[in-house]
């Protein structure tokens, strides 16, 4: 298999890849289980082997990095059929998250912008779910995702316009004022938007036959379900991560980048700034909104209040705490929104603090905020950039 | 007097300054000239304060300036007209000069009253923004701003730049005549080098960090090989 | 007469006014943080907030009411200079995300420190004056002895802030430490002790401010109090121009006045779409503020 490889031949390889996915997903609809397991690992390796030739990660980034998609995703799914469907509920709803963190990181780390904005695009996208599932029921639900994606591309454009002129702190205070104004427009329109209570899909999503005839007739359709919706949205976030590590890298994220770091440099070269500027907008809220359509399928339901100001503060401290910029800080901003909850609970419970009292409710809160505090203040690359520091310090040492 | 020994200035890895000595003498000028990058501007900024050598000393008048804050070095008498002259555009001219006499212990009216009749145009236009003033009235604006607080030493950096030779040379008629009848220290920084050999006393050359001449400015303009090195043309 | 004094116009009006002073209070204080500091203070809401508890709460059973709000004052001038000097001089010089960030941060710990000590129940501040509107031949005219009281308070503040800047030896030494630090120092300037002073003095008018709102017997003291005003505040901060004290002052006022029509005669959800939509137009005809002087004010 390496031989193939090293000759160099990415065709080669990927016509490997794509027979092997082929049939691992004939004979995964025998209930042959373990059959499929060894399958799936056989893609893994094919993928590995790919990416340990350096020539080809080099000369053929793309292709690498959709091969190393296929791997991840490929462990992840592997990895929900063992999970409880708390598990998978979790990883469900951070996964999710971690397309709005992404949007949003790129947002502020490739273009320099700050949003405060982002729960709205949040909003938007779960809202166009419910709103056109609710009247259309009938398509099917990867169009009605791209709906909703397309609804939140459009509101981008329109608050990316004016956004384009404004510096820092006046485009926070106008992203600021649109997240707060939001929650008045969903509450303006409460025939449509279901108000506080919210809209509830009126099909829920349901795993094709194939996969239930997987398990045994005990497990639960709990179980099954959320195994879905998790393989659904691990999908999705492998597709949307993948898009965005190719647009950091193309010429539209370099000359991002550019508008960031030297406005007159990017001038020159010939890049429009409003242009750059917008389009980064409209990329950070089809992302967002793309995440908060996932809510509404996972969920099964859409509740308007959850799209509040406190969310996007939310995003925006997870998006730092992860790492600006970074594709790993996105996914690592993920995983902590969906277990934030949990850990400190735990934590609470341990310390012996009142369960009931003030200050467990705060505490949320107080941690949250010191911690953004203390990263911006210590570690202002977040979790991914601190360890990518550690990791090049090793390897200056180690010489390697 | 400020007596400057072995000072050396570094920015990162550039050497900017290396075991700089030089004097200068009180009611004298002295010139210090230079190609651009020689460290000529780094030498006024380490005086003040605004930035701290690696080594080195500095002692004004039996005050040691090294390690000092930019605004207890100015308490001290030292008047620094920064490069670019550093005049306020938003404020009006004479909220520039307020300015500068704020940690001055001189009443003020009288304070302005003297700069404006040195210099009659900011008398002139008192009110008006800085900003619309034309190159040569900023630079009498910085130099008032200076002066107001009665400093006993006057660094100036550049301060013909940008100016017509008119201009100029009625720029320098002015720094003579009030270095004689203040008894100040005056250290003044030019990359013109004849423009500020006519009125200096003393003259220091820096090249690439270093003194490469220390001597009386009549010396200096005298020696050929010397100008023809490290001053160009000098008429 | 009194017929046109308590119609409706005028009542939309005035009561629009009592709230446009307090909205112009809070830019005012977000302008005097940007000016001398040049960071935007997103916990400009939640640190007066912290110091109003400190003040009003902690003492109440043994004081009056005006002891109480001086305590207040002094504890967020003291609140304003802790916080620039063990939080804000990192800052400096940074890119502009991070101040943002930190401060959004403190805010978010502000709220929940003082929710944990002291609950989210709404507090009652009991004061000398009266909420309950005067009566003009038989109806309500938009006025009471406490809205009047906010709207002097406000304008004394306000004046008190221009003529300091103006007027004073120290505000040209704060507007200099702002404009130009290096030259100022050379000038003999204690630049850090005035940008210490910039929160301190933005700090103590937010208390001021924040104190009147948690006064107002409809709203009360809770740690939230000043949430949506400083949203408010700052859009009005940010249509004047963040470096225009009198732009923020004149937005603040015309902002409260024009928001008290639209809640009026359209419904409470339109006030912060109009808002919004205020700031957006604003911003496009004038991107840094309409009252700003500056022309290109270039990165």
């Amino acid at each position: 298999m390496a031989w193939l490889v090293a000759r160099g031949r990415p065709t080669t390889t990927a016509g490997l890849l794509v027979v092997a996915v082929v049939i691992t997903s004939l004979v995964t609809s025998s209930p042959r289980d373990d059959v499929a397991v060894s399958l799936a690992f056989a893609v893994a390796i094919v993928g590995v082997s790919t990416l340990t030739v350096r020539g080809l990660r080099d000369a053929h980034p793309v292709f690498a990095r959709a091969a190393l998609t296929v791997v991840v995703l490929d462990a992840a799914l592997f990895a929900t059929y063992f999970f409880s469907s708390i598990t998978n509920f979790n990883l469900a709803i951070g996964a999710a998250m971690s397309i709005t963190l992404l949007g949003l990181s790129f947002l502020t780390g490739a273009s320099g912008q700050i949003s405060l904005g982002n729960s709205a695009f949040m909003g938007v996208g779960a809202l166009s779910v419910a709103i056109w599932a609710n009247h259309h029921s009938s398509t099917p639900m990867a169009v009605t995702l791209l709906i909703a994606v397309a609804c939140g591309t459009l509101v981008g454009l329109l608050l990316g316009l004016p956004a384009t002129r404004l510096r820092g702190p006046y485009l926070a205070g106008m992203t600021l004022a649109f997240a707060v104004a939001f929650t008045a427009i969903v509450n303006s329109f409460t025939s449509w938007t279901g108000g506080d209570a919210g809209l509830q899909l009126p099909t829920a999503v349901t795993p094709p036959h194939w996969l239930s005839s997987f398990f045994n007739a005990q497990t639960s359709l709990l179980t099954v379900n959320t195994m879905w919706l998790a393989d659904i949205t691990i999908v999705v976030t492998g597709v949307a991560f993948f898009f965005m590590a190719n647009l950091f890298a193309s010429r539209t994220g370099r000359a991002m980048r550019l508008v960031r770091d030297n406005e007159v440099a990017a001038e020159l070269v010939g890049v429009s700034l409003p242009r750059a500027r917008v389009i980064a907008f409209m990329v950070s809220s089809a992302y967002a909104a793309l995440g908060g359509g996932l809510w509404t399928l996972i969920n099964n339901s859409v509740q308007p209040p959850t799209f509040s100001l406190a969310l996007s503060i939310t995003i925006l401290s997870l998006v730092v705490i992860g790492g600006i910029g970074t594709i790993s800080g996105a996914l690592i901003g993920g995983v902590i929104y969906a277990y934030s909850n949990n850990v400190i609970s735990w934590f609470t419970q341990h310390t012996g603090i009142n369960q009931q009292g003030n200050l467990a409710s705060q505490l949320p809160g107080i941690i949250f905020g010191g911690l953004l505090i203390l990263t911006m203040l210590f570690a202002p690359m977040g979790i991914a950039g601190a360890v990518r520091r550690l990791w090049a310090r090793r390897r200056v040492q180690t010489g390697a | 007097m400020i007596a400057v020994d072995e000072l050396s200035v570094s920015y990162g890895a550039v050497h900017a300054l290396r075991d700089v000595s030089l004097r200068a003498e009180t009611g004298l000028i002295t010139a210090v000239l230079g190609a651009n990058g020689a460290g000529k501007t780094t030498l006024l900024r380490t005086i003040s304060g605004l930035k701290a050598p690696a080594s080195g000393t500095i002692t004004f008048n039996e005050h040691s300036l090294v390690r000092e804050r930019p605004e207890n070095i100015a308490r001290l008498g030292v008047g620094h007209v920064p490069e670019g002259r550093g005049v306020i555009s938003e404020f009006t001219v004479e909220e520039n000069l307020r300015l500068g006499a704020m940690m001055a212990k001189v009443n003020l009216s009288d304070g302005l009253e003297e700069q404006y009749q040195r210099f009659p145009v900011l008398g002139e236009r008192r009110k008006q923004h800085a900003a619309k003033l034309s190159g040569g009235e900023r630079q009498m604006l910085a130099m008032a701003r200076a002066l107001i607080a009665r400093p006993t030493l006057l660094l100036l950096d550049e301060p013909s730049l940008g100016l017509a030779p008119q201009v100029t040379s009625q720029l320098m008629h002015t720094i003579q005549d009030l270095c004689a009848s203040k008894n100040l220290t005056v250290i003044l920084v030019e990359q013109n080098a004849s423009t500020a050999l006519r009125i200096a006393d003393h003259a220091v050359i820096l090249y690439l960090g270093r003194v490469v001449a220390n001597d009386a400015a009549a010396t200096i303009v005298a020696d050929e090989d010397l100008r023809q090195h490290y001053l160009g043309k000098v008429e | 007469m009194d017929a046109f004094l308590t119609s409706r116009i005028i009542s939309d009006i005035l009561g629009g006014l009592t709230n446009g002073v307090i909205y112009g209070l809070v830019a005012l204080s977000l302008v005097l943080v940007w000016r001398s500091t040049g960071i935007l203070n997103f916990a400009q809401g939640a640190m007066p907030m912290i110091a109003t508890y400190l003040g009003m709460v902690v003492f109440a059973h043994r004081l009056g009411y005006w002891p109480l709000v001086v305590i207040s004052i002094v504890a967020g001038f003291g609140v304003g200079g802790v916080t620039e000097r063990v939080l804000v001089r990192h800052l400096y010089g940074k890119p502009e995300i991070n101040p943002i960030v930190v401060m959004v941060g403190f805010l978010i710990v502000l709220e929940g420190v003082a929710a944990a000590i002291w609950s989210t129940t709404p507090r009652g501040i009991p004061n000398p004056f009266s909420p309950i509107d005067w009566q003009l031949g038989g109806k309500p005219l938009a006025l009471s002895p406490f809205s009047v009281y906010e709207i002097v308070t406000a304008l004394v503040v306000m004046t008190g802030v221009a003529v300091l800047f103006r007027f004073t030896r120290l505000g040209l030494q704060l507007r200099a430490s702002a404009l130009a630090p290096e030259v100022s120092r050379l000038l003999g300037v204690r630049v850090s002790r005035m940008l210490t002073l910039g929160w301190v003095l933005s700090t103590g008018v937010g208390t001021i401010c924040t104190v009147l709102v948690a006064s107002n017997f409809f709203t009360g003291l809770t740690p939230q109090v000043m949430d949506g005003i400083f949203a408010f505040g700052f859009i009005a901060a940010a249509v004047g121009g963040l470096d225009s004290p009198v732009g923020a002052i004149v937005a603040g006022v015309s902002i409260g006045i024009v928001l008290q029509f639209v809640g009026d005669f359209v419904n409470s959800n339109a006030i912060i779409i109009t808002a919004l939509i205020i700031l957006i137009v604003s911003l496009m005809v004038r991107p840094n503020g309409l009252f700003t002087k500056s022309t290109a004010r270039r990165v």
